[in-house]
């Protein structure tokens, strides 16, 4: 019974579902309108996209690398979509189909770049979030495309049943099929191989170069959903889609568990992180606290984060050591 | 047929010859020995023969075909194992995973089909005897089952040839006993096996023939070990030179001890160490690698605790529980692994020679300027005759030699009063090892004690004044050095045997 019960403690997600859950109950009892259905609704849309962004991240974080393009490639493919509809009346469908391909390529490019030169892939995603955004502001010339359709508008704001916007049909595709690559795909233990060992994965004789242009490609493509997300739900394709994503697309997976050197992630725990941080926005919102005050919170919350991946990093090394 | 023979490689990197003419010989259900001290080329060899390096000259066969792999994953898949000294395993993923890593799946996106690389895992776990789940995370195995693991990793490629470097270094005797059983009965069943090891014991105790590398060549060449005893190997490793040193032994300087230790132990696993250096002594420490010698240089900069005994400094007793206070002291340490402890490799020559007397010489607001190290640092790299195009190179671009320079010139360039050198001829080239020999010996003309340590005994006899012979953390004893070869080294192997014996 006692081994059960650590064991649950265990998982990496369990921490943060607590967090979570304590602070619905605790702000509910406060302020009962935060568990209005209409409050729920626009909970979840923010959960939703999100997520998304943060897998984006999660899979580079699991191989031992950071995308910081991330935003960029989101926002090129938000406009992209929204311009070849305005501009060239290609049904949506057709449109979304391109910004996955934009998305992914541009992702596999910096995949490319990354695992050839052996450059670190901070440089080189620095490097692809100002070229991308001076592309994204090239074709818009800062101004946003207001041509989006009526079936992708709703999209974004209707509920599919209840409280539950569309949105989250996407998020449910993406989380599952994440957790399936990082546990029962091949291409996803090798990121994990590699983040966990690079030296060990290499003398296996995993393709490392291969891999890391895989798992840049498929952070690009999860930006392309969330970016395309974003237009549904601003209902117009902004040039600004993406700059914010930066920080909360580290701080949900490391609040969720994931080691940021690499080798270990929790998609779970990241959901979890996600909605820490939806609430903790949200709720500052809620109780008309100055916006200021919701900047320290998230900046106090990486760094909480940050101390205890610092934690984990230690233990981890303690078994390498011994290793 | 030998299941892999080695004939003839050579290889060079600049400005050290590393291998010459090497020749070795492995055999299906048999296992082989590779011996030598530190720098003598094992490494060198098992790189090639993996093919991370290639060889400048020669050839390699494995069952009479020639091979020339590119990198370890040829090697793999052409049925050359290798157990790594460090372990290569990823710690979270499991026994099963591990083992089957580059068998997961045809191609990207199989899905992984865990019961099947389970049972596959559980074959080779069970012919090791390894009592553990396959699906068991690595990180809670020890340290003797990952290195199974590795091996039953390493078998299930096929491998009709294993090489295991130093497998035993980070395991307890009945753990060593358990592998040896396996490998036993892997040899039995016609695997042939390389085996590095710095123990002889284990090595006698395993292996039935050995191969001897000493300075790059063939001390011996896939000899029997049935007609060798311990003495003649040792002789191998260390060597037999001829020749009377050049230079003639030094007038024993009369003055107080700089440095003593009395009875001292540290955390490192020294026990009743006991020394003195005195100023313008060269004292040499000696004793075969794992005898803790550069472990005791560490201790006594701080590195280690001390556990028992006493440091005394110019008489006078201390604690030193840190480098920087170590060289407030006046003892300086010249590393053995100049690359990683020594040097910064992406500074320049002025900031690296520099990087000890920096405190001293910022002025009262703490400002530094490179005039005022360069007047303190220049002299000395001049008089060391470092080539370098300028101070502003950075030192990465020097040779090995003039490396070793920058290394020494710094703590004179400090003004320490004892110097700690440890295996200063490492991957240098022969004439730079030379001049080496006269700055330490100038230095302790000048005053400065020196402690010298390295394997490499015919510079023991060529420098030091005095060796204190160290085996298994211990002191075992002190022999004068009148510059015989053949006396010193006699009582050099003497004192380490004579531990054995016992």
């Amino acid at each position: 019974m006692a081994l059960s019960f650590t064991r649950i403690f265990d998982n990496d997600w369990v921490g943060p579902g607590l967090v979570s859950l304590a602070a619905i109950i605790g702000i509910s009892i406060f302020q009962p309108s935060f568990l209005s259905p209409f409050n729920i609704f626009v909970l979840l849309s923010a959960i939703a996209v999100n997520m998304v962004i943060a897998l984006g991240q999660l899979v580079i974080i699991g191989i031992g690398q950071m995308n910081l393009a991330l935003g960029a490639f989101g926002g090129l493919v938000a406009i992209s979509f929204v311009a070849v509809m305005e501009l060239y009346g290609v049904p949506p469908f057709v449109a979304v189909i391109i910004g996955f391909a934009i998305g992914t390529l541009a992702g596999g490019a910096s995949g490319f770049v990354i695992a050839r030169t052996g450059i670190s892939a901070f440089i080189i995603t620095l490097a692809g979030l100002q070229i991308f955004k001076g592309i994204n502001l090239g074709i818009t010339e800062a101004q946003p495309f207001y041509g989006v359709p009526q079936s992708v508008k709703d999209f974004g704001n209707l509920s599919m049943l209840g409280p539950i916007p569309w949105l989250v049909l996407p998020m449910l595709i993406a989380s599952i099929g994440m957790w399936y690559l990082f546990t029962r795909l091949r291409i996803g233990r090798y990121i994990l191989a590699i983040g966990g060992n690079r030296t060990a994965a290499e003398l296996s004789g995993i393709n490392v170069t291969a891999t890391v242009i895989w798992a840049h490609a498929i952070s690009g493509l999860l930006a392309a959903t969330a970016g395309m997300m974003l237009v549904a739900r601003l209902q117009i394709g902004q040039p600004t889609i993406g700059d914010d994503w930066l920080i909360s697309s580290f701080a949900a997976p490391v609040i969720g568990g994931a080691v940021l050197a690499g080798g270990h992630v929790s998609v779970a725990g990241t959901f979890f992180g996600v909605v820490i941080i939806a609430i903790i926005t949200q709720a500052l919102v809620l109780f008309a606290i100055d916006p200021f005050v919701v900047q320290i919170v998230l900046g106090g919350l990486i760094l909480w984060a940050v101390g205890i991946n610092r934690l984990r990093e230690l233990r981890v090394a303690k078994l390498n050591e011994r290793a | 047929m030998s299941a892999l023979q080695v004939s003839h490689v050579s290889k060079a990197f600049p400005g050290v010859k590393a291998l010459d003419d090497v020749s070795m010989t492995l055999r299906g259900g048999s296992v082989h020995a590779l011996l030598g001290e530190n720098g003598a080329g094992k490494s060198t060899l098992i790189k090639i023969m993996t093919g991370i390096h290639k060889a400048d000259s020669g050839s390699i066969t494995m069952e009479g075909k020639p091979v020339r792999f590119g990198n370890p994953r040829q090697a793999a898949a052409g049925g050359l194992g290798v157990v790594h000294q460090e372990r290569n395993l990823v710690t979270r993923f499991s026994v099963s995973e591990n083992i089957m890593l580059d068998r997961l799946g045809k191609h990207s996106l199989s899905s992984v089909d865990y019961p099947a690389i389970a049972a596959e895992a559980a074959r080779w776990l069970k012919l090791l005897d390894l009592d553990v789940d396959p699906s068991t995370p690595v990180s809670r195995l020890s340290v003797a089952q990952m290195q199974l693991v590795e091996i039953g990793k390493a078998l299930s490629l096929q491998s009709r040839v294993l090489l295991l470097d130093e497998p035993t270094a980070s395991l307890t005797p009945s753990e060593a006993q358990v592998l040896f059983r396996i490998l036993r009965r892997l040899r039995d069943d016609g695997v042939a096996i390389g085996f590095v090891s710095h123990k002889l014991e284990e090595v006698f105790d395993i292996c039935d023939t050995v191969t001897v590398l000493r300075d790059g060549r063939n001390a011996c060449d896939s000899a029997g070990l049935k007609s060798l005893n311990r003495d003649d190997v040792v002789q191998m490793m260390i060597g037999r030179a001829e020749r009377i040193s050049k230079r003639a032994a030094r007038s024993k300087p009369a003055t107080a001890p700089y440095l003593e230790l009395q009875d001292y132990s540290s955390t490192a696993g020294h026990k009743d160490i006991s020394l003195t250096v005195r100023p313008g002594e060269i004292l040499g420490l000696y004793g075969l690698v794992g005898a803790g010698r550069s472990e005791l240089a560490k201790a006594v900069l701080g590195l280690s605790g001390q556990t028992g005994g006493e440091i005394r400094v110019e008489g006078r007793h201390v604690k030193i529980n840190s480098v920087a206070e170590a060289l407030a002291l006046g003892i300086g340490y010249v590393s053995e692994d100049r690359k990683a402890e020594g040097l910064i490799l992406l500074h320049s020559v002025l900031a690296n020679a520099g990087i000890t007397v920096w405190k001293r010489l910022a002025n009262a607001l703490g400002f530094l300027r490179d005039t005022t190290i360069a007047s303190r640092v220049g002299p000395v790299l001049k008089k060391l005759e470092v080539k370098t195009p300028s101070l502003d190179q950075t030192i990465g671009n020097l040779s090995g030699g003039n490396q070793q320079k920058v290394s020494v010139a710094k703590w004179i360039a400090a003004g320490v009063k004892l110097l700690i050198i440890d295996e200063p001829s490492v991957g240098i080239d022969i004439k730079t090892k030379a001049y080496l020999h006269d700055l330490i010996h100038e230095l302790a003309e000048s005053g400065t004690a020196v402690l010298l340590i390295t394997s490499d005994l015919t510079e023991m006899v060529d420098v030091a004044d005095r060796v204190a012979v160290m085996d298994g953390y211990r002191i075992q004893g002190l022999v004068e050095n009148d510059r015989n070869y053949e006396r010193v080294s006699t009582a050099i192997m003497g004192l380490i045997h004579g531990r054995k014996a016992a």
